[in-house]
């Protein structure tokens, strides 16, 4: 039994000696240093960038810009719209123009100042709502309103169902834009050896990036190897594809030569972001606290490219409903071109901004209908068998211990202090990737170490760890046997990605998978070795067992004649749902977890602490009970960023704050006195993926807790005092 | 000029770089990390005479003939130091971006303070940032790690 155990992460010892390979450490023989000039202004055409006076200064190698492109010069994970480097124009402060390598950064960055760019500004739009309107200036001439997806949800009757409602509750609820802000930035080196490309990057989606690179470049997949190192952070942010491209381009340039980038804080923060939205939500409502129907409207602002929204923003639809029984759902769900940065994932995609809308107007409704929040969400809450708004039966449903588990924890009395104090709830519901797939590949050696290739990314969640925790209970292999290497295109087989909490499911079915041939043929050749035959024999840590004697797994092997034994394990999913109407499958499985806030305001100020906060998420089966306490708590505390402190503010399209100064993220003593994790686990077993399952409660907790302790509904993040302080002033009509 | 980087004597070059960018790209030694450039984050933390300092804003040539001390000092005859035992057995760290910083941070406050609150923990790590949000972890690692060198 080594599934259910708090072993450490393999690699601790590196962890704790600052001996972890991060992209950062990477040094090539003869690697070049690249720099990236970016666009200073937020719309323009590009009439001329001059790069003479740069080429001039002495140790730069090389630099790309538009002219170079050739017919792909556009990428995208689903509309390529997105250049290299700018073609003719800029659509965004910070959109890269042209990229330099250099024998030294300093090199490069002398002639990143010598760089002439001549812009012709163009009208720009920031807000997405904006955007679709008539007059509002047209990004990119295919999508005349800005709208490059509009994604639908059509369940039920809506005219009947409303007229049904004794309520009808509507409200908008706003997130602002936000940045992922891992502490390892994004890095990326590039070398080509003829037509052969090597990429060593921090990405969370290795080989989404060997297909944009294959399709980019026009050479085949196994001409570009991509090698990711263990991550310093993701959260989404290193997900689908950002500087590869570039990089390649660039290390194209030079004569075989490696360059290597390393994105400064400031170009974070306008490399990728978490999407800006604005979600109405109209609910209608019975006397008897159940719902009649839902429409959803969403306006995400995906920023001057498409990047990952296209996949997002029907994600977001689905996720925007809510885990509650509602007869009748719409949903629009529209992605918007903007002349800010693109938006991409960010922990708890789409959900954070989604589950802060319905949990908000849980409240909402509850208190204006007299209800108790919580006896409200329970009476609603799906259980299984139910069917969904998509039309999908769901399966293994939790929701309400979810929230029952997380309410327990602050059931004891409640600190009243003048009513400053207050209690808060929230649930979420969020879909998987539909349609995905992963491969294992498990290798045994004669002297019993055992190898597994995988491509999932080890970025901090313990993804390796877990890996070989379950062979060595699905293989009955010692754990100090298990090694895992991975991910290198080249060598480790094929994953869609890792992202929204996928791995432990479906790489964990994959590896389990390839276990179970693996198993399959260390019993049939060791039968004869034992004289029984192979469904007699068991498996158990290392040894391939009989009644009364057992002979090692290397043992086995080399009584065979065989130095090693290779097993491959496959799991996929291919689920989805109706463009048109959002009905179908939306996920193989549906993510579960909530939140209870108890929050202190202070009415001077507006200040407001977290006291205790419980997490709860449904796990099916913890495989590692300490790395799921640290993926909810780590949930909870990143989660109240955007809550309480996380914006981007822009002006004119220029980031003002894009350092962790003026961008202040959640220190030691931001996180709340007390802080509890629950896992709560099922009869079936399944693993399940908890990495985001906890964060997209606690905004909605926190403002439901401030509403409960002093009378006043925040409902644009972040919940800064000053948003608190002013609300109380209007409230008291000071 | 001389550096003095963990008890040995580096003879690197003079100039205008940063104490991180020689202890990283002279002397190898990358437990210490660049995250923020600006001293917000921690993940450069090194200590020079015995205090935790941003290596990203330090001048190499502002503390050459100082004391010098980085993550890699602290195993000793490839033991480790009883902080980083905590640190695993705590499991005090996620990506372990940030964690040689809150290590030398943990390193100096129990130097100062062998008994510190709770409190005295928080004020002194609050310049040390985890995206990964480890901090319940971290905190119980130092404590215990407190613990554990004052029974030595």
């Amino acid at each position: 039994m080594v599934i259910g155990e708090s072993v450490p992460m393999l690699d601790s010892l590196a962890r704790v000696t600052g001996a972890v390979g991060y992209m950062i450490n990477l040094r090539l023989p003869n690697m070049l240093f690249g720099k990236i000039v970016r666009s200073q202004s937020p719309h323009a055409k590009l009439l001329n960038v001059d790069v003479t006076n740069a080429m001039q200064v002495p140790g730069v190698v090389a630099i790309l810009t538009g002219e170079d492109l050739g017919a792909n010069a556009f990428y995208g994970v689903a509309i390529k719209d997105q250049g290299i480097v700018a073609v003719d124009r800029v659509r965004y402060v910070g959109e890269p123009i042209a990229a330099i390598a250099a024998e030294s950064l300093s090199a490069a960055e002398e002639a990143a100042l010598l760089i002439d760019i001549e812009y012709k500004d163009l009208p720009s739009v920031f807000d997405a709502q904006e955007a679709t309107q008539d007059g509002a200036p047209v990004l990119h001439e295919k999508f005349a309103n800005n709208v490059f997806k509009h994604a639908k949800l059509r369940h039920g009757d809506m005219d009947a169902a409303f007229a049904e409602a004794d309520e009808i509750f509507e409200d908008t609820f706003t997130s602002p834009v936000a940045q992922q802000a891992s502490l390892e930035p994004h890095v990326s080196a590039a070398q080509w050896d003829g037509e052969h490309l090597t990429i060593w990057t921090a990405s969370q989606a290795p080989f989404m990036v060997q297909k944009s690179l294959v399709e980019i470049f026009g050479i085949k997949p196994d001409a570009v190897r991509v090698i990711v190192p263990p991550l310093g952070g993701g959260y989404g942010g290193k997900g689908h594809i950002r500087i590869e491209p570039l990089v390649a381009a660039l290390a194209r340039k030079t004569n075989g030569r490696p360059v290597k980038f390393v994105l400064s804080r400031a170009e974070e923060f306008v490399t990728v972001t978490k999407h800006a939205a604005s979600i109405t939500l109209k609910t209608g409502v019975k006397r008897d606290g159940t719902f009649t129907a839902r429409q959803v409207t969403i306006y995400w602002n995906g920023g001057a490219y498409a990047d990952a929204s296209p996949l997002l923003v029907p994600a977001g639809m689905v996720r925007s409903v809510g885990p509650y029984r509602i007869p009748a759902v719409h949903v629009d769900s529209y992605g918007v071109y903007t002349n800010l940065p693109p938006a991409g994932a960010y922990r708890g995609a789409m959900s954070s901004q989604t589950t802060w809308a319905y949990e908000s107007q849980m409240d909402i409704i509850a208190r204006k209908m007299g209800w108790d929040p919580l006896e409200f969400r329970m009476k609603n809450l799906f259980v299984s068998g139910e069917h969904f708004a998509t039309g999908e039966e769901l399966h293994d449903v939790h929701f309400m211990e979810c929230l029952e588990a997380s309410a327990k924890a602050l059931k004891s009395t409640l600190p009243k202090k003048e009513g400053k104090h207050g209690r808060g709830y929230g649930v979420m519901m969020k879909s998987t990737v539909a349609t995905s797939k992963s491969q294992a590949r498990l290798k045994l050696m004669d002297d019993g170490s055992v190898t597994l290739y995988t491509s999932t990314v080890e970025m901090g969640q313990g993804g390796h760890t877990t890996m070989a925790q379950i062979i060595a209970e699905t293989l009955g292999a010692p754990l100090s046997a298990i090694k895992v290497i991975g991910p290198d295109t080249a060598i480790t087989p094929f994953d869609s990605t890792t992202s929204a909490s996928r791995s432990t499911s479906m790489m964990g079915n994959a590896v389990i998978a390839a276990c179970g041939s693996m198993k399959e043929k260390l019993l049939e050749l060791g039968a004869p070795l034992l004289e029984a035959p192979p469904d007699e024999l068991r498996t158990e840590n290392g040894f391939v067992v009989a009644n009364e004697i057992s002979i090692s797994f290397g043992n086995v092997l080399k009584r065979n004649n065989l130095e090693t034994l290779e097993e491959a394990g496959e799991y996929s999913t291919s689920l989805g749902i109706d463009p048109e109407t959002g009905q179908g499958i939306a996920t193989p499985h549906w993510h579960q977890g909530a939140g209870a806030a108890e929050v202190a305001v202070d009415t001077e100020t507006g200040r407001v602490t977290i006291l205790r906060y419980s997490a709860a998420s449904f796990a099916g089966r913890v495989v590692n009970p300490h790395m799921a306490q640290l993926q909810n708590d780590g949930n909870v505390i990143f989660g109240l960023g955007p809550t309480l402190m996380e914006e981007i503010i822009f002006d004119g399209g220029q980031a003002t704050n894009p350092n962790l100064a003026d961008y202040a993220i959640p220190s030691i003593r931001d996180i709340p006195a007390e802080l509890i994790s629950v896992c709560i686990e099922s009869d079936k077993g399944e693993m399940h993926g908890i990495g985001e399952m906890t964060l997209p409660p606690v905004a909605p907790a926190v403002a439901n807790a401030i509403e409960d302790a002093v009378g006043v509904r925040i409902k644009d993040l972040p919940i800064t005092a000053e948003k608190v302080l002013r609300a109380l002033k209007e409230k008291s009509g000071r | 000029m001389i550096l003095k980087v963990n008890g040995s004597r580096y003879e690197v070059q003079e100039g205008t770089r940063t104490l991180l960018e020689v202890l990283r790209d002279d002397l190898n030694l990358v437990g210490a990390k660049e995250g923020c450039g600006i001293g917000m984050c921690g993940a450069c933390t090194v200590l020079v005479d015995g205090k935790p300092v941003s290596g990203c804003l330090t001048l190499a040539a502002q503390v050459a003939g100082k004391e010098i001390f980085t993550v890699e000092g602290l195993v000793e005859d490839g033991k480790l130091h009883p902080i980083q035992q905590a640190f695993i057995d705590e499991r005090a760290f996620q990506c372990a971006y940030c964690t040689p910083g809150f290590i030398l941070s943990a390193f100096a406050l129990l130097e100062e303070n062998p008994n510190p609150s709770e409190d005295e923990i928080r004020e002194y790590l609050s310049g040390n940032l985890c995206r990964c949000g480890s901090y319940q972890n971290i905190m119980k690692a130092v404590v215990e790690a407190g613990a554990r060198l004052n029974k030595r």
